[in-house]
């Protein structure tokens, strides 16, 4: 809009340059904004002249408590080298600063609350129940890991269909299409149309690891997501050790002992050797079509530690990546303080996962409902 | 157009004291014809700024307040169902064609505006006041981004309604949730914090104007000292103000432990609060140079 070429408005060019060095985001929009607020102000005064600055590039608070200082540090600059005909490029830590703006804009993306504090449920739990790790529960307190368990998973299947209370509640009759409808017989309602509110249709879909090295912990995990069945119908479940197995329907019966029961004795893969490659592609092939689309949320429970193919790993990773909503993947071990993701099958698959978190105690599997 | 300095002359005169930056926003957002986002704690005087703006610029507000599950019948229009029934029973025996009917019951009486639709059908430019926008969910944030950039509506029945001004709009949020970055780009920002000593001091004598010299001192003091500690809610200029008019009003022209404790429930609304600020009374009475009498 402003055509003339004055020094000013090329300062102003070259100071939202400066800003964008500085991992400052403004965009062509704003700047020719504070161009444009120019007119309106006199800009011989300094001050009014920063403030109508600030008032046009910043839009949100780290932005306005970052840009008096940007705002000096550049202008500073300006009346140094306002003799010499080429100015040099402000010195710039560019790559620090992107870098650290990219984490905030991370951070901010996956629900910027400080993961400590984050609390799902708003029922407490002991204290030593949801910090103790999986494998140290005693047997005498599994029974109070379950309980806890089975109501994390209530808490999460409520929270992600939130919208199911509302439909209970209002059957609402819709008179605009209700009205519509009748208007053809002279506005007499015979019929009416009900209309309730939208569901969110999110699925799920879980596969979780009960080979040997996760014996420890499948237990609970499986109680786990028979608990989350209970409650939440959109979700398949799969267990794979050396084969794939679906166990939905299973985990839908009433009783868990008798799930429990039936479970073990139909697969013999049980806590043996695991191939998570041939497993993983097992899947991909045969429901892979129809189970994963963009509203999907795979989620795989395993500890990495793999005796198969690690090309098949990828191949499958990649194709449920692409397809999928989110690709979460829960390993026990991440809980550790040292962990790191060594094993060369989490290797293989860390590039295609979405979020990679532990879940050894149930202080973690609450967390999970943030993911969800 | 008003200039700079007759924003801040307004803003005084409409008995909104403020500083150079808030000016500043309400001017351009004024002269480049953009939304303003403030953001800012509760009880700071975002929602007031719309009504001082609407106020000086002897227009109307329009406001909506949004909250969770604010959708499109209740902020852009909704037909008036009940009296579409009966002017259809009114004419039943009348040999109208049904179109006929149709036309008539989908007219412009028939309709009910909310108040996007309000705004943008007003016959003065109006301020447009968004209250609360990080309570309403995203997809009505998307919504509200379509008309905030198009200025029109479109109602099946009738067709495409255009602005017959771009109303001033003002966008204020808590910061209860992060608003997405398409809607901040499209407009200008400003956060307000909780005021300084002098400002606050300034505000409180402002707006109770019988208030004592020196009470209306020890009460902002009080409250600057009150908002450095970590509270469940930290109080407002809201509660700085009916604390000041429900002494004045006592004829109190001092501060001193025993009132402060009777009178503590305008200030704090959270009994925690209470009973945290009761144990660290002397202190905090100390820091303020609030000395008690006993």
């Amino acid at each position: 809009m402003i055509t003339r070429q004055t020094s000013l408005s090329r300062n102003i060019v070259q100071f939202c340059r400066f800003l964008r060095q500085k991992g400052f985001g403004v965009t062509i929009d704003e700047e020719s904004l504070s161009l444009q607020a120019l007119q309106f102000i006199n800009y011989n005064n300094t001050e009014v002249f920063r403030l109508a600055l600030k008032a046009t590039l910043c839009h949100n608070k780290s932005q306005l408590e970052e840009f008096d200082n940007l705002f000096h540090e550049y202008w500073k600059e300006i009346n140094k080298a306002v003799d010499s005909k080429i100015k040099e490029e402000p010195k710039t830590k560019t790559t620090h600063q992107q870098q650290v703006s990219y984490k905030a804009l991370k951070k901010w993306l996956h629900g910027n609350g400080n993961k400590e504090i984050e609390e799902t449920a708003t029922y407490s739990i002991q204290e030593s129940l949801s910090k103790r790790d999986f494998s140290a529960v005693p047997e005498d307190e599994v029974d109070e890991l379950m309980q806890t368990i089975k109501t994390i998973a209530k808490r999460l299947a409520a929270k992600t269909n939130r919208r199911y209370e509302f439909s209970a509640k209002t059957d609402m009759p819709d008179l605009r299409k209700t009205l519509r409808k009748n208007l053809r017989r002279g506005g007499e309602l015979l019929d009416i149309i009900h209309r309730k509110p939208k569901r969110n249709r999110v699925k799920l879909v879980l596969l979780c690891d009960v080979s040997r090295s996760m014996e420890l912990y499948s237990a609970f995990l499986i109680q786990f997501m028979y608990a989350f069945q209970q409650v939440y119908r959109r979700m398949e479940t799969f267990v794979f050790s050396t084969s794939l197995k679906r166990i939905t329907s299973l985990l839908k019966q009433k009783n868990f002992h008798e799930a429990m029961q039936q479970l073990s004795n139909e697969n013999n893969g049980w806590s043996g050797g695991t191939r998570i490659g041939e497993s993983l592609d097992a899947f991909v092939k045969e429901y892979g079509k129809k189970m994963i689309d963009a509203k999907t949320i795979v989620v795989i429970l395993s500890d990495g530690w793999d005796t198969g193919n690690i090309e098949l790993i990828k191949s499958s990773m990649g194709v449920i990546h692409a397809k999928s909503k989110k690709l979460i993947w829960l390993n026990p071990l991440a809980g550790f303080e040292d962990y790191k993701p060594h094993v060369s099958a989490m290797k293989a698959a860390l590039p295609f996962i979405d979020v990679f978190a532990p879940v050894h105690n149930v202080e973690s599997l609450k967390r999970l409902g943030k993911w969800l | 157009m008003p200039e700079l300095k007759d924003i801040k002359r307004m803003l005084y005169e409409q008995g909104y004291i403020t500083d150079d930056s808030v000016a500043m926003s309400v001017f351009l957002s004024l002269q480049l014809n953009k939304p303003l986002l403030i953001e800012g704690p509760a009880g700071v005087g975002k929602t007031e700024i719309a009504k001082v703006m609407a106020n000086a610029l002897r227009t109307d507000l329009i406001r909506l307040q949004c909250y969770e599950g604010l959708d499109a019948t209740h902020a852009l229009y909704e037909w008036n169902y009940q009296r579409q029934l009966l002017h259809l029973k009114m004419v039943e025996h009348n040999q109208q064609a049904v179109e006929e009917k149709e036309k008539t019951i989908f007219s412009d009486s028939f309709l009910m505006k909310r108040p996007l639709l309000q705004a943008i059908t007003h016959d003065k430019k109006p301020v447009l006041l968004i209250d609360e926008i990080d309570r309403s969910d995203e997809e009505f944030e998307s919504f509200l981004l379509e008309i905030l950039s198009d200025w029109q509506i479109t109602i099946p029945e009738i067709g495409t309604i255009k602005a017959t001004h771009i109303p001033q709009v003002i966008l204020t949020s808590n910061r209860t949730r992060e608003l997405s970055e398409a809607l901040r780009r499209r407009c200008l920002y400003l956060y307000i914090d909780y005021p300084d000593f002098e400002k606050e001091w300034m505000i409180v004598k402002n707006k109770v104007p019988s208030i004592d010299k020196k009470l209306a001192e020890q009460i902002t003091g009080f409250m600057q000292q009150l908002r450095t500690i970590k509270l469940e809610k930290t109080p407002g200029i809201a509660e700085t103000l009916d604390w000041a008019a429900a002494l004045s009003a006592l004829h109190i022209d001092h501060l001193d432990k025993n009132i402060i404790e009777q009178t503590l429930g305008v200030v704090l609304k959270d009994w925690r609060d209470t009973r945290q600020v009761q144990m660290s009374l002397s202190e905090l009475m100390e820091k303020t140079g609030v000395h008690s009498k006993l």
